[in-house]
C-alpha cells in the first residue's frame, strides 16, 4: 500500500496533492491518502473522489497551523499503523520542511524532486533532476520500507489521478498529538509582495526577445500574458535595453524557470537563454526565422510575424 | 551565540558537466569547484548575526579533500575556525551519509544555531539541513527568510508558497535553511586571506560509511527526444491550432 | 586618483608580483628558491591575479618547450607537473580550400622534438599549488587597477574597488581597494596588460622600440573518439582560410582521451576591416583536415587570447625605477616558434633573481633593476629571439614575402636588408571601406565571407561564448570604457564598418536599431573573455580595456 500525504493549508488542499495521488496510482497497488490538519472534513471529501482505499484523517488542534514536529510526530504514528510500503508526498515547501526529518526519524529512504517513475511495478527507479536540472539522475531507494517519495509539482498529471466509481470511506485515525511537544510556535502566515519578481513559481510565463524590436510593442506581449494568466519575461538583450527589469531576465544570467509554459516571442534561442528554460514542460516558439535554434527545442512553433501571429492568438484566446 | 554553518563544494556553474565512464555521477577530474551558492548565504547570515550578537561562526563542510578551499574561502570572508570532515566518497554520497558525517563532527561542540543553504547545486536534495537537525534533536525552521535572535530563542520569517510568509519562534539550540538572496554577499578582503591562514581547520575522519539510503544507477543527460510540431497555415490558422493544442493536448491553458 | 579615502587599507610587501600566471607564478617560485639557498631575513612576496581561480584565465595552444621549467622544477615530474603528452609527431601543411600540401621537411623552428602538448591552464594551477606551498600570498581574485607612483618611482599598485554598481555608485557591500606597496613590482599581467600599457605610456618606455604587433589566437578545447588522432600529434597550418594578405595559420594539437585543441591565430594586422577571425576559425574547422579530426567529436570549451608576436625589436624597456615587466606583458614571445610559455618563465625567473638581489641591497632604482635587461641579453632569451626578430615584420608584407623571409631568416641568422623592419602598429593596417572595396562598399551588418553555422562543427560567437565559462558581477560598470561612442555612430560605421563587431572573438560589442533608424553601439561586458582585442585592434584607439570587479572573466578549464 502506497500512503500519499494531501496537503492543506486553512482547509484548503494543495493542488499538488493530486499530483502526488497520480504518481502512487502510477506506481500500482493501493492507495490510501492521509491528511493532517483541524476541521479538515471537506479538504477529506473532496480526496475521497480519488480511486483510493480510504482517507485518513488526522484532526487535531495542535494541527491546525503546520508545524514540523506536529507533522513528524503525527506521521510517525500512522505509518507505525498502516505499514505502508512506500510514501508519496507532493515536493512543496511545506514537504520539504518536514519530509527529512521524518525519514530520518524512522531511518528510512527519502528520495525528493522525484519527475519519472521507471518499471514501476518492479524495483522502482526514481528520476530526479540534478545539477540543477542539467542532468538527470536514476536512483533507487535503499533499505527496509517504507520509502518517502516526494514528487516534482508539474511532472505527474493532476488531472490523470484517477477518480473512484464511489466516494472512498473517509476515517478518523485516533493519533495522539502531543501538543507540549512542538517546539515550533508559528505565528499566522501573511501575504507580502516579493521585493524581487520570483519567475521560478510562475505556472505560465510569456517572454520576449529581440525580435519585439521596440520597447512600445512590449505591449502587445503584455495583452498576451494577461489573456494567458501568465507572466511576462524576457532574454537578456531586453533587458540590457532596460525594456524590462533585470528581475525577468531569463538565461544564465537570470533567472531559471520551468513553468507549465513558456512561449517565446522573438526569441532565437541563444544558449545563454536555453540553459534558463528548456526544462518547461510545454514550449512555444514563434518566431520569423525558421533556422532559429529555439525550434529546436520548442514542442509547438509557429514560424511567422509576430505582429501578426500574437494578436490573432489573443483573439482566439478571448473566443 | 556559537554558530555552525554547514558549507559545500560544488562544480563550478560554468563547468561543462560530463560523465564519468561508469555513468553513475560526473567526470570531475578536470573540473573546478566553488562554494555553492545557497551555502554563501547561510555564511553571510552568520557573520551578520555574529557581528550583531558577537559569538563565534564555525564552518565545516564534508567533502573530500580538495573541500578545504571552499573553508579556507569561508575562513577568509571572516568564519573563526573550520572543520573539515574528509573523505573521498562524500564527493557524491547521499544526504543521510553527509548529514550523518556533519552530525558527528558538530556534536560534541554544543552549538547554538546551526545554518545550512537551501539545497546543493550539484546533488540538490534539499535534506541535509533537515536530517541533520533531526540527528543533532534540534528543532528546525526551513527556507527562512530573516533571523531575529530574541530571549531564549529565534523568531524567524519562513518562505511559504505562492507569496505566502510566516514568523515562528523556536527555542534554541536550532537549525535553519537559509533561502538564497536574503543578504547581500560580502567581498572576500586581501586580509581577510592573510588572517585564514592563521585559522584552525580541524580535520576529521568520519568514523564509519553510513548505509546509504538512496544508490545511484545512472547520470545522464536529458533526452533531446522533443519533436516540434510546426503549426502552418495564416496567424488567424496557426493560432487557432496553437491555442486547441494547448486547450487539449498540453493542458496547459484553460 | 591617488588620494586615498581613509578607510582604505594598505599593504606593505618586499616584492609585488602582479598577474599569476607562468612568468608570475615562476618570478614568485625562483623568490622562494633564492630565499632559501641565500638566507637572509624572510622576503614578503604577493601574488595577485584577477581570476576567480589560479590558472583560470590561462589560454594557450599550448606547446611548452620545458627547458625553463627544467631550471625552475628540476624534478618537476616528481612533482606531478601536468603535461599531457610528449610531442611525437610534427606535421606542417598548406591549405588550399578543399586540399592540403605537406611541407617537405618541418623547419627547425617547428621542430616540437622534446615539448609537450599541455594545458596551461592545469600547469598554472599546478604551479600556483607550488607557490602556496611555500608560503606566499596568492591573491586570486584581486586584479590591479593602477599602478602607484612616487614620483616616476613605482611603489606598488591599487587593487580594484569592489562593490560599485553599475552607474557608479557605491553598494552596500562596498570595499574599497588595498594599496599594496612593494620595493619592487614585478609587472606579469599578461598580453597588453592594463598597468604595463599605462606604465609604457607614462615613461615612454616604448621610445626607439617598433611598436608592438599583436595576433588573436581563438581556440576550441574538443573531445573526439579516443583513437582517432594520435596524442602527442601537433599539426600546424598556413593558408586557407587566410588570405595571402593576412598573418598567421591553425593549429591542432592532440591530447590522450582524445582531447585535442584547436585554433586560428590571425595577426591583429590586417587590411580588410570585414574581416572577422571568429568566422575564418569556422571556416578552418570546414576544411576536410580539420574536419575529419574533429567530426562526431564535440566542443567542450572555447576561449581567445591577444599573444605579442612583434618579437625582439618591439619588447619595451622592461625595467624602471621599483619596476619590472615579465612574460607577455613585455613581449617576450617567439612567434617564428609559437611558443611564449618557456620565455615568461624565463623572464618570470630572471626578473625574480633581480627583484631578489635588489631588495637585498636596498636599492631598487632603475639602474640597480637594469641588471635584468644585461641577464636577459645574456640569456638564451635574446639568442632566441634576436634570431627572428623580423619574421613578423616581414609577414606584414605579405604570406609569400614572409614565408620566404622566414625560411631566409634561419639561413641569415635574422639579417635582413632593413634591420630593424619598419612597421606600423597593427591597428593602422586596418583600410577604410573606401580604399579596401572601393565602389563595392558591403552591408556592414552582414558578414562578408559567412560560415554555415551548424552549432555541431561551427558555432556563432555567442554559443561560444557560453563554452568559455565567462562570468561577471552584472551590476557594475562597463569594464570596456569606448572614450567616445559617437565615433563609433558616425566616423566608424562610415569608415570602417564598426570592426569591433567583428574582431571581438565574444559578441561584446553590437551595433543595435537606436530607434531612430541609425544604429548605436552596445556593449555586452558580460561576454569578455578578456582577450583584449578590442583594446588593440580598434582603428581609433578609443577603447580602453580595465579590469572588471576582482573573479570575473572566462573560466578556462583544460585550456
Amino acid at each position: 500500500m502506497i500512503l500519499v500525504v494531501a496537503e492543506q493549508r486553512e482547509g484548503k488542499l494543495n493542488r499538488a496533492s493530486w499530483e502526488a495521488i497520480a504518481a502512487a496510482q502510477h506506481a500500482g497497488g493501493p492507495v490510501k491518502i492521509a491528511v493532517l490538519g483541524s476541521a479538515v472534513d471537506a479538504v477529506a471529501s473532496e480526496l475521497a473522489a480519488a480511486e483510493a482505499a480510504e482517507v485518513i484523517v488526522v484532526d487535531a488542534p495542535a494541527l491546525e497551523q503546520y508545524t514540523s514536529d506536529g507533522h513528524v510526530m503525527t506521521l510517525a504514528a500512522l505509518i507505525a499503523e498502516e505499514q505502508p510500503s512506500q510514501v508519496f508526498l507532493p515536493h512543496t515547501y511545506q514537504t520539504r520542511d518536514f519530509a527529512p526529518a521524518l525519514a530520518a526519524r524512522l531511518q528510512r529512504a527519502l528520495i525528493t524532486d522525484v519527475t519519472a517513475l521507471k518499471a514501476p511495478r518492479g524495483a522502482m527507479v526514481f528520476v530526479r533532476p540534478v545539477f540543477q536540472g542539467k542532468m538527470s539522475a536514476e536512483v533507487t531507494a535503499e533499505g527496509p520500507s517504507p520509502h518517502f517519495v516526494t514528487c516534482q509539482i508539474g511532472a505527474f498529471r493532476a488531472d490523470a489521478a484517477k477518480r473512484g466509481s464511489a466516494p472512498a470511506s473517509v476515517r478518523k485515525a485516533a493519533i495522539d498529538v502531543d501538543a507540549s511537544k512542538i517546539r515550533q510556535k508559528p505565528e499566522a502566515p501573511f501575504k507580502e509582495a516579493k521585493q524581487a519578481v520570483d519567475l521560478s513559481q510562475a505556472e505560465r510565463i510569456v517572454a520576449v526577445g529581440r525580435g519585439i524590436k521596440a520597447q512600445e510593442h512590449l505591449e502587445v506581449a503584455e495583452q498576451l500574458a494577461q489573456a494567458l494568466g501568465a507572466e511576462i519575461a524576457a532574454s537578456r538583450p531586453i533587458c540590457d535595453a532596460g525594456w524590462l527589469p533585470m528581475d525577468r531576465q531569463i538565461g544564465s544570467s537570470g533567472q531559471t524557470v520551468a513553468p507549465k509554459l513558456y512561449l517565446a516571442l522573438g526569441i532565437s534561442g541563444a544558449i545563454q537563454h536555453l540553459v534558463g528554460m528548456k526544462g518547461a514542460r510545454t514550449i512555444v516558439a514563434i518566431n520569423k526565422d525558421p533556422e532559429a535554434p529555439i525550434f529546436e527545442i520548442a514542442d509547438y512553433g509557429i514560424e511567422g510575424d509576430l505582429f501578426e501571429v500574437v494578436p490573432a492568438l489573443i483573439a482566439e484566446l478571448k473566443k | 551565540m556559537k554558530i555552525a554553518v554547514c558549507i559545500k563544494q560544488v562544480v563550478t556553474r560554468e563547468w561543462q558537466l560530463r560523465v564519468n565512464d561508469s555513468k553513475t555521477w560526473i567526470r570531475d577530474q578536470d573540473a573546478s569547484f566553488e562554494l555553492n551558492e545557497p551555502d554563501a548565504y547561510a555564511l553571510e547570515e552568520a557573520l551578520r548575526l555574529k557581528e550583531k550578537h558577537s559569538g563565534e561562526v564555525v564552518v565545516c563542510s564534508a567533502g573530500p579533500a580538495r573541500a578545504s578551499s571552499v573553508l579556507r574561502e569561508a575562513l577568509a570572508r571572516g568564519a573563526d575556525r573550520a572543520i573539515h570532515v574528509e573523505a573521498d566518497a562524500l564527493a557524491s554520497a547521499d544526504a543521510f551519509a553527509v548529514a550523518d558525517a556533519l552530525a558527528a563532527a558538530l556534536r560534541d561542540e554544543k552549538f547554538d544555531l546551526v545554518l545550512t543553504g537551501l539545497q546543493s547545486d550539484d546533488q540538490g536534495f534539499g535534506q541535509v539541513g533537515v536530517v541533520l537537525a533531526e540527528k543533532l534533536g534540534m528543532p528546525h525552521a526551513t527556507i527562512i527568510m530573516e533571523v531575529k535572535a530574541e530571549e531564549g530563542g529565534l523568531r524567524v520569517k519562513r518562505e511559504l508558497e505562492g507569496g505566502w510568509f510566516q514568523w515562528m519562534t523556536l527555542p534554541l539550540p536550532a537549525l535553519l535553511t537559509i533561502q538564497s538572496g536574503i543578504n547581500q554577499l560580502r567581498y572576500a578582503t586581501l586580509k581577510g586571506i592573510m588572517a585564514a591562514k592563521k585559522k584552525e581547520i580541524r580535520k576529521v575522519t568520519p568514523s564509519a560509511a553510513a548505509s546509504p539510503a538512496q544508490k545511484m544507477l545512472a547520470i545522464h543527460f536529458p533526452e533531446k527526444g522533443k519533436k516540434t510540431q510546426m503549426l502552418p497555415g495564416s496567424p488567424a490558422e496557426a493560432a487557432k491550432a496553437l491555442v486547441q493544442k494547448l486547450r487539449e493536448d498540453a493542458r496547459v491553458i484553460q | 586618483m591617488n588620494g586615498p579615502p581613509a578607510d582604505r587599507e594598505t599593504l606593505e610587501v618586499d616584492v609585488l608580483i602582479v598577474g599569476g600566471g607562468p612568468a608570475g607564478m615562476s618570478a614568485a617560485l625562483r623568490l622562494a628558491q633564492l630565499q632559501k639557498e641565500k638566507g637572509g631575513e624572510q622576503l614578503s612576496i604577493a601574488v595577485l591575479e584577477k581570476s576567480r581561480e589560479p590558472g583560470a584565465h590561462m589560454l594557450s595552444g599550448a606547446v611548452l618547450d620545458p627547458s625553463a621549467l627544467k631550471d625552475l622544477i628540476p624534478d618537476f615530474k616528481e612533482k606531478g607537473a601536468p603535461l599531457a603528452s610528449e610531442v611525437h609527431h610534427d606535421h606542417i601543411y598548406f591549405l588550399t580550400k578543399n586540399s592540403k600540401f605537406p611541407f617537405p621537411i618541418t623547419p627547425p623552428p617547428l621542430r616540437n622534438h622534446g615539448n609537450y602538448i599541455i594545458s596551461v591552464n592545469r600547469f598554472v594551477k599546478w604551479m600556483a599549488g607550488l607557490v602556496e606551498a611555500e608560503g606566499i600570498d596568492l591573491f586570486s581574485g584581486f586584479p590591479a587597477s593602477e599602478l602607484l607612483y612616487d614620483g616616476a618611482r613605482v611603489v606598488g599598485v591599487r587593487t580594484r574597488d569592489q562593490g560599485i554598481d553599475k552607474h557608479g555608485a557605491k553598494k552596500s557591500t562596498f570595499e574599497p581597494g588595498v594599496d599594496i606597496r612593494a620595493n619592487v613590482t614585478i609587472l606579469c599581467d599578461g598580453v597588453r596588460g592594463n598597468l604595463t600599457k599605462a606604465l609604457v605610456r607614462r615613461l615612454a618606455l616604448d621610445e626607439g622600440r617598433l611598436p608592438q604587433i599583436y595576433a588573436l589566437g581563438i581556440k576550441e578545447l574538443w573531445e573526439v573518439p579516443k583513437d582517432r588522432i594520435a596524442a602527442g600529434t601537433v599539426i600546424h597550418t598556413m593558408g586557407y582560410p587566410l588570405r595571402m594578405e593576412e598573418f598567421g595559420g591553425c593549429f591542432l594539437y592532440a591530447m590522450p582521451d582524445g582531447l585535442v585543441s584547436v585554433g586560428l591565430v590571425s595577426g591583429l594586422d590586417y587590411r580588410d576591416p570585414m574581416f572577422d577571425p571568429h568566422i575564418a576559425f569556422q571556416h578552418a574547422k570546414q576544411h576536410p583536415l580539420m574536419e575529419s579530426m574533429l567530426r562526431g567529436g564535440q566542443m567542450v570549451r572555447y576561449g581567445a587570447k591577444a599573444l605579442p608576436e612583434g618579437g625582439w625589436h618591439t619588447i619595451p624597456r622592461v625595467y624602471a625605477d621599483g619596476v619590472l615587466i615579465a612574460g607577455d606583458a613585455g613581449g617576450f614571445l617567439n612567434s617564428m616558434r609559437l611558443k611564449g610559455l618557456h620565455l615568461a618563465m624565463r623572464t618570470g625567473m630572471l626578473a625574480a633573481e633581480t627583484a631578489f638581489d635588489a631588495t637585498r641591497a636596498n636599492d631598487t632604482s632603475s639602474a640597480q633593476l637594469r641588471k635584468y635587461e644585461d641577464r636577459i641579453n645574456n640569456s638564451d632569451v635574446r639568442r632566441e629571439l634576436y634570431s627572428v626578430r623580423n619574421v613578423h615584420q616581414s609577414f606584414s608584407y605579405g604570406l609569400l614575402p614572409g614565408l620566404m623571409y622566414s625560411g631566409l631568416s634561419l639561413v641569415t641568422g635574422g639579417w635582413w636588408v632593413r634591420d630593424p623592419m619598419p612597421v606600423k602598429a597593427g591597428y593602422e593596417h586596418m583600410a577604410k571601406l573606401a580604399d579596401y572595396y572601393g565602389d563595392n562598399r558591403p552591408d556592414v551588418d552582414v558578414a562578408v565571407r559567412p560560415a554555415k553555422i551548424d552549432r555541431k562543427l561551427t558555432f556563432d560567437k555567442l554559443t561560444n561564448v557560453h563554452f568559455s565559462g565567462t562570468r561577471h558581477a552584472e551590476d557594475q560598470p562597463s569594464h570596456l570604457i569606448v572614450h567616445d561612442t559617437d565615433i563609433c555612430r558616425t566616423r566608424c560605421r562610415e569608415e570602417y564598418g564598426n570592426p569591433c563587431t567583428r574582431f571581438c572573438p565574444a559578441n561584446v560589442y553590437e551595433m543595435v536599431d537606436a530607434g531612430d533608424g541609425t544604429k548605436k553601439l552596445q556593449i555586452n561586458a558580460s561576454n569578455c573573455v578578456h582577450c583584449k582585442t578590442c583594446d588593440i585592434m580598434d582603428p581609433y584607439q578609443v577603447i580602453d580595456w580595465v579590469p572588471p570587479e576582482g573573479g570575473g572573466g572566462p573560466q578556462y578549464e583544460g585550456m
